[in-house]
Protein backbone atom coordinates (compact mmCIF):
# COMPACT_ATOMS: atom_id res chain seq x y z
CA UNK A 1 0.00 0.00 0.00
CA UNK A 2 2.52 2.58 -1.07
CA UNK A 3 -0.47 4.60 -3.03
CA UNK A 4 -0.83 6.82 -0.14
CA UNK A 5 3.27 8.25 -0.96
CA UNK A 6 2.84 8.10 -4.30
CA UNK A 7 0.01 10.74 -4.23
CA UNK A 8 1.58 12.97 -1.78
CA UNK A 9 4.58 12.82 -4.40
CA UNK A 10 1.88 13.70 -7.39
CA UNK A 11 0.27 16.77 -5.12
CA UNK A 12 3.41 18.53 -4.47
CA UNK A 13 4.79 18.22 -7.85
CA UNK A 14 1.54 19.76 -9.30
CA UNK A 15 1.23 22.14 -6.50
CA UNK A 16 5.52 23.43 -7.24
CA UNK A 17 3.95 23.59 -10.69
CA UNK A 18 0.96 25.88 -9.54
CA UNK A 19 3.30 27.82 -8.01
CA UNK A 20 5.82 28.27 -10.83
CA UNK A 21 3.36 29.03 -13.75
CA UNK A 22 1.15 30.66 -11.61
CA UNK A 23 -2.11 28.56 -12.68
CA UNK A 24 -4.62 29.64 -10.08
CA UNK A 25 -7.11 26.29 -10.33
CA UNK A 26 -6.53 22.83 -11.47
CA UNK A 27 -9.74 21.59 -12.50
CA UNK A 28 -8.32 17.79 -12.62
CA UNK A 29 -5.23 15.98 -13.24
CA UNK A 30 -4.37 13.08 -15.60
CA UNK A 31 -2.04 10.55 -14.56
CA UNK A 32 -1.02 7.98 -16.91
CA UNK A 33 -0.42 4.82 -15.21
CA UNK A 34 0.88 1.26 -16.68
CA UNK A 35 -0.25 -1.95 -15.56
CA UNK A 36 3.37 -3.12 -15.45
CA UNK A 37 4.32 0.50 -12.73
CA UNK A 38 3.52 -1.56 -9.88
CA UNK A 39 0.76 1.34 -8.97
CA UNK A 40 -2.72 0.50 -8.60
CA UNK A 41 -5.25 2.69 -9.93
CA UNK A 42 -7.95 1.81 -7.55
CA UNK A 43 -5.41 2.79 -4.26
CA UNK A 44 -4.47 6.13 -5.97
CA UNK A 45 -8.30 6.95 -6.31
CA UNK A 46 -9.03 5.35 -2.50
CA UNK A 47 -6.51 7.90 -0.97
CA UNK A 48 -6.47 10.88 -2.69
CA UNK A 49 -9.41 12.38 -1.39
CA UNK A 50 -7.76 12.69 1.81
CA UNK A 51 -4.41 13.41 0.63
CA UNK A 52 -5.80 16.34 -1.24
CA UNK A 53 -7.35 18.22 2.09
CA UNK A 54 -5.52 21.12 3.08
CA UNK A 55 -3.67 21.70 -0.15
CA UNK A 56 -4.80 23.59 -3.62
CA UNK A 57 -5.60 20.62 -5.00
CA UNK A 58 -8.81 19.93 -2.83
CA UNK A 59 -11.26 20.37 -5.48
CA UNK A 60 -9.32 19.02 -8.47
CA UNK A 61 -9.99 15.67 -10.01
CA UNK A 62 -8.15 12.59 -10.36
CA UNK A 63 -8.46 11.37 -13.56
CA UNK A 64 -6.43 8.08 -14.13
CA UNK A 65 -5.45 6.85 -18.08
CA UNK A 66 -4.27 3.05 -17.70
CA UNK A 67 -2.12 2.15 -20.54
CA UNK A 68 -1.49 -1.80 -21.00
CA UNK A 69 1.77 -4.01 -20.41
CA UNK A 70 3.18 -4.92 -24.21
CA UNK A 71 5.94 -6.69 -24.39
CA UNK A 72 7.14 -7.63 -27.54
CA UNK A 73 8.76 -11.41 -28.01
CA UNK A 74 12.27 -11.99 -28.15
CA UNK A 75 11.73 -15.24 -30.15
CA UNK A 76 9.10 -14.61 -33.29
CA UNK A 77 8.87 -10.44 -32.37
CA UNK A 78 5.02 -10.58 -31.99
CA UNK A 79 3.96 -7.63 -29.65
CA UNK A 80 1.30 -9.07 -27.01
CA UNK A 81 -0.35 -7.88 -24.13
CA UNK A 82 2.10 -9.03 -21.15
CA UNK A 83 -0.80 -9.46 -18.37
CA UNK A 84 -3.90 -11.04 -20.40
CA UNK A 85 -1.05 -13.59 -21.66
CA UNK A 86 0.70 -14.27 -18.36
CA UNK A 87 4.31 -13.54 -20.20
CA UNK A 88 3.88 -15.93 -22.77
CA UNK A 89 3.85 -15.12 -26.69
CA UNK A 90 0.46 -16.57 -27.78
CA UNK A 91 2.07 -17.27 -31.14
CA UNK A 92 5.07 -19.42 -30.19
CA UNK A 93 4.82 -19.42 -26.01
CA UNK A 94 8.30 -18.52 -25.65
CA UNK A 95 8.77 -16.51 -22.16
CA UNK A 96 11.36 -14.30 -23.01
CA UNK A 97 10.04 -10.89 -24.27
CA UNK A 98 11.29 -7.09 -23.81
CA UNK A 99 8.89 -4.46 -22.83
CA UNK A 100 7.42 -1.88 -25.14
CA UNK A 101 4.97 -0.14 -22.65
CA UNK A 102 2.87 -0.58 -19.24
CA UNK A 103 5.92 0.57 -16.77
CA UNK A 104 4.55 4.21 -16.40
CA UNK A 105 3.47 6.72 -14.02
CA UNK A 106 3.61 10.11 -15.22
CA UNK A 107 1.60 13.08 -14.75
CA UNK A 108 0.42 13.45 -18.06
CA UNK A 109 -1.53 16.67 -17.95
CA UNK A 110 -3.27 19.27 -15.97
CA UNK A 111 -6.78 20.68 -17.07
CA UNK A 112 -6.53 24.22 -15.51
CA UNK A 113 -6.91 27.98 -15.71
CA UNK B 1 -14.90 32.60 -17.04
CA UNK B 2 -11.58 31.89 -17.81
CA UNK B 3 -11.18 29.08 -20.45
CA UNK B 4 -9.71 26.11 -19.36
CA UNK B 5 -6.21 25.24 -20.64
CA UNK B 6 -4.97 21.91 -21.01
CA UNK B 7 -1.51 21.39 -20.31
CA UNK B 8 0.69 18.61 -21.11
CA UNK B 9 3.36 17.87 -18.43
CA UNK B 10 4.45 14.25 -18.65
CA UNK B 11 6.14 14.55 -15.45
CA UNK B 12 7.58 11.49 -13.78
CA UNK B 13 5.84 11.10 -9.92
CA UNK B 14 9.06 10.48 -8.55
CA UNK B 15 10.45 13.66 -10.53
CA UNK B 16 9.73 15.53 -7.46
CA UNK B 17 11.87 13.45 -4.91
CA UNK B 18 14.49 13.33 -7.44
CA UNK B 19 15.37 16.67 -7.49
CA UNK B 20 15.56 17.06 -3.50
CA UNK B 21 18.03 13.41 -3.94
CA UNK B 22 20.22 15.65 -6.34
CA UNK B 23 20.04 18.48 -3.92
CA UNK B 24 21.03 16.08 -0.98
CA UNK B 25 23.62 13.83 -2.93
CA UNK B 26 25.86 17.33 -4.04
CA UNK B 27 25.67 18.35 0.01
CA UNK B 28 26.75 14.78 0.84
CA UNK B 29 29.66 15.13 -2.12
CA UNK B 30 31.11 18.23 -0.81
CA UNK B 31 30.89 17.31 2.87
CA UNK B 32 32.93 13.51 1.32
CA UNK B 33 29.81 11.63 3.56
CA UNK B 34 29.34 8.29 2.01
CA UNK B 35 26.16 7.41 2.64
CA UNK B 36 24.86 3.66 1.92
CA UNK B 37 20.90 2.94 1.96
CA UNK B 38 20.94 -0.61 2.57
CA UNK B 39 17.26 -2.47 1.59
CA UNK B 40 16.17 -6.17 1.92
CA UNK B 41 12.97 -7.90 3.44
CA UNK B 42 12.25 -8.05 7.08
CA UNK B 43 14.32 -10.81 8.68
CA UNK B 44 16.88 -11.05 6.01
CA UNK B 45 19.87 -10.49 8.03
CA UNK B 46 20.12 -6.43 8.14
CA UNK B 47 20.97 -5.73 10.99
CA UNK B 48 23.18 -8.74 11.91
CA UNK B 49 25.21 -7.68 8.98
CA UNK B 50 25.77 -4.23 10.02
CA UNK B 51 26.87 -5.16 13.43
CA UNK B 52 29.57 -7.32 11.71
CA UNK B 53 30.51 -4.55 9.07
CA UNK B 54 30.50 -1.85 11.56
CA UNK B 55 32.78 -3.76 13.90
CA UNK B 56 35.35 -4.52 11.37
CA UNK B 57 35.46 -1.09 9.97
CA UNK B 58 34.76 1.46 12.55
CA UNK B 59 38.35 1.97 13.82
CA UNK B 60 39.21 3.27 10.27
CA UNK B 61 36.26 5.27 9.73
CA UNK B 62 33.49 7.38 11.96
CA UNK B 63 30.44 5.81 11.46
CA UNK B 64 26.53 6.65 12.44
CA UNK B 65 23.90 4.45 11.37
CA UNK B 66 20.07 5.51 10.89
CA UNK B 67 17.56 2.56 11.15
CA UNK B 68 14.15 3.22 9.51
CA UNK B 69 11.14 1.29 10.93
CA UNK B 70 7.72 1.78 10.62
CA UNK B 71 7.80 1.28 14.57
CA UNK B 72 10.09 0.23 17.51
CA UNK B 73 13.26 0.98 18.18
CA UNK B 74 14.80 -2.76 18.93
CA UNK B 75 17.01 -2.45 15.71
CA UNK B 76 18.56 0.71 17.24
CA UNK B 77 19.46 -0.50 20.80
CA UNK B 78 20.98 -3.94 19.43
CA UNK B 79 23.14 -1.98 16.65
CA UNK B 80 24.33 0.80 19.82
CA UNK B 81 25.09 -2.10 22.23
CA UNK B 82 27.04 -4.12 20.25
CA UNK B 83 28.89 -1.59 17.97
CA UNK B 84 28.82 2.03 19.89
CA UNK B 85 28.32 3.69 17.02
CA UNK B 86 26.26 7.07 16.91
CA UNK B 87 22.60 5.15 15.76
CA UNK B 88 19.57 7.58 14.94
CA UNK B 89 16.00 5.70 15.28
CA UNK B 90 13.33 7.44 12.51
CA UNK B 91 10.07 6.08 12.29
CA UNK B 92 7.71 6.06 9.00
CA UNK B 93 4.66 6.42 10.66
CA UNK B 94 2.73 3.18 8.64
CA UNK B 95 4.96 4.60 5.44
CA UNK B 96 6.64 1.21 3.54
CA UNK B 97 9.48 3.27 2.32
CA UNK B 98 11.68 6.02 3.02
CA UNK B 99 11.98 9.24 0.60
CA UNK B 100 14.50 11.81 0.34
CA UNK B 101 12.91 14.50 2.88
CA UNK B 102 12.55 11.53 5.38
CA UNK B 103 16.33 10.22 4.80
CA UNK B 104 17.55 14.24 5.51
CA UNK B 105 15.85 14.69 8.48
CA UNK B 106 18.01 11.42 9.78
CA UNK B 107 20.90 12.63 8.39
CA UNK B 108 20.47 16.35 10.18
CA UNK B 109 19.66 14.61 13.20
CA UNK B 110 23.13 12.99 13.78
CA UNK B 111 24.67 15.63 12.31
CA UNK B 112 26.10 13.72 8.82
CA UNK B 113 28.93 16.38 8.88
CA UNK B 114 30.78 14.62 11.52
CA UNK B 115 30.56 11.20 9.95
CA UNK B 116 32.54 9.53 6.96
CA UNK B 117 30.18 6.13 6.43
CA UNK B 118 26.36 6.85 6.87
CA UNK B 119 24.08 3.95 6.38
CA UNK B 120 20.16 4.40 6.00
CA UNK B 121 18.27 1.11 6.95
CA UNK B 122 15.41 1.44 4.75
CA UNK B 123 11.77 -0.10 5.60
CA UNK B 124 12.11 -3.74 4.90
CA UNK B 125 10.27 -4.19 1.77
CA UNK B 126 11.49 -5.09 -2.30
CA UNK B 127 8.97 -3.15 -3.69
CA UNK B 128 8.65 0.67 -3.02
CA UNK B 129 12.34 1.88 -1.35
CA UNK B 130 13.14 0.85 -5.38
CA UNK B 131 11.17 4.37 -6.33
CA UNK B 132 12.76 6.94 -4.28
CA UNK B 133 16.70 7.86 -4.69
CA UNK B 134 17.57 9.04 -1.29
CA UNK B 135 20.80 10.41 -2.57
CA UNK B 136 22.67 7.58 -1.72
CA UNK B 137 26.66 7.09 -3.16
CA UNK B 138 25.90 3.39 -2.72
CA UNK B 139 22.38 1.25 -3.14
CA UNK B 140 22.78 -2.45 -1.64
CA UNK B 141 20.50 -5.15 -1.30
CA UNK B 142 20.40 -7.84 0.90
CA UNK B 143 18.34 -11.12 0.11
CA UNK B 144 18.66 -14.14 2.49
CA UNK B 145 18.99 -17.98 1.16
CA UNK B 146 15.31 -18.57 2.99
CA UNK B 147 13.88 -16.08 0.71
CA UNK B 148 14.06 -18.17 -2.28
CA UNK B 149 16.47 -17.48 -5.89
CA UNK B 150 12.93 -16.81 -7.57
CA UNK B 151 12.76 -13.07 -5.53
CA UNK B 152 14.38 -11.16 -8.76
CA UNK B 153 12.04 -12.68 -10.98
CA UNK B 154 9.54 -11.36 -8.45
CA UNK B 155 10.48 -7.84 -7.69
CA UNK B 156 12.75 -7.02 -10.86
CA UNK B 157 13.06 -3.24 -9.98
CA UNK B 158 14.83 -3.59 -6.95
CA UNK B 159 17.27 -5.48 -8.21
CA UNK B 160 17.96 -3.14 -11.32
CA UNK B 161 18.38 -0.22 -9.09
CA UNK B 162 21.00 -1.58 -6.57
CA UNK B 163 24.71 -1.51 -7.22
CA UNK B 164 25.60 -4.81 -4.69
CA UNK B 165 23.54 -7.74 -3.34
CA UNK B 166 24.39 -9.64 -0.63
CA UNK B 167 22.96 -13.16 -0.62
CA UNK B 168 22.73 -13.87 2.88
CA UNK B 169 22.74 -16.39 5.81
CA UNK B 170 24.60 -18.84 2.79
CA UNK B 171 25.74 -20.74 5.68
CA UNK B 172 22.13 -22.30 5.88
CA UNK B 173 22.44 -23.24 1.87
CA UNK B 174 22.60 -26.95 2.68
CA UNK B 175 18.74 -27.06 4.27
CA UNK B 176 17.50 -24.87 1.52
CA UNK B 177 16.36 -25.31 -2.00
CA UNK B 178 18.38 -22.44 -3.00
CA UNK B 179 20.29 -22.46 -6.47
CA UNK B 180 23.02 -19.59 -6.12
CA UNK B 181 23.47 -20.09 -10.45
CA UNK B 182 19.63 -19.57 -11.08
CA UNK B 183 19.88 -16.75 -8.73
CA UNK B 184 23.04 -15.06 -10.39
CA UNK B 185 21.82 -15.75 -13.99
CA UNK B 186 18.26 -14.27 -12.99
CA UNK B 187 19.95 -11.43 -11.44
CA UNK B 188 22.63 -10.67 -14.01
CA UNK B 189 19.70 -10.53 -17.04
CA UNK B 190 18.31 -7.56 -15.01
CA UNK B 191 21.60 -6.25 -14.16
CA UNK B 192 24.83 -6.70 -15.76
CA UNK B 193 27.08 -4.86 -13.38
CA UNK B 194 25.97 -5.85 -10.10
CA UNK B 195 28.13 -7.13 -7.72
CA UNK B 196 27.19 -9.64 -5.71
CA UNK B 197 28.95 -11.54 -2.28
CA UNK B 198 27.75 -14.39 -0.75
CA UNK B 199 27.65 -13.56 2.94
CA UNK B 200 26.92 -15.12 6.30
CA UNK B 201 27.12 -12.91 9.46
CA UNK B 202 27.24 -15.49 11.61
CA UNK B 203 30.04 -17.62 10.56
CA UNK B 204 32.18 -14.36 9.02
CA UNK B 205 32.09 -16.51 5.17
CA UNK B 206 32.74 -13.48 2.19
CA UNK B 207 32.60 -10.20 5.21
CA UNK B 208 35.98 -9.74 4.68
CA UNK B 209 35.55 -9.34 0.71
CA UNK B 210 32.42 -7.49 1.05
CA UNK B 211 33.86 -5.24 3.11
CA UNK B 212 37.46 -4.64 1.15
CA UNK B 213 34.63 -3.72 -1.70
CA UNK B 214 32.93 -1.38 0.96
CA UNK B 215 36.09 0.06 2.04
CA UNK B 216 37.30 0.50 -1.63
CA UNK B 217 34.01 2.47 -2.39
CA UNK B 218 34.05 4.49 0.20
CA UNK B 219 37.53 5.36 -0.50
CA UNK B 220 37.33 6.20 -3.90
CA UNK B 221 34.36 8.85 -3.15
CA UNK B 222 36.39 10.52 -0.90
CA UNK B 223 39.27 11.25 -3.24
CA UNK B 224 36.74 12.05 -6.39
CA UNK B 225 36.29 15.78 -7.54
CA UNK B 226 32.72 16.06 -7.72
CA UNK B 227 32.49 19.58 -9.21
Amino acid sequence: MHELGLVIQVIKTVEKYMKENKLSTVESIVLQVGQLSEVYPKYLKDVYPIAVEDTLLKNTELIIEETAGIGQCDDCHFNYNLVENSNECPVCSSKKFSIISGKEFLIKELHAY
Amino acid sequence: MEKIRIIEIQKRVYANNDEDAKVLRKELQDNKTFMMNLMSSPGSGKTTMLVNTINRLKDQLKIAIIEADIDSDVDAYTILNKTGVTVNQLHSGGSCHLDCGMAKEGLEDIRYKDFDFVVIENIGNLICPASYDLGQALNVLILSVPEGDDKPLKYPKMFTKVDCLLVSKIDTLSVFDFDFMALETNVRKLNPTIQIFPISAKTNEGMEAWCNYLVEKIKQFKKADFK
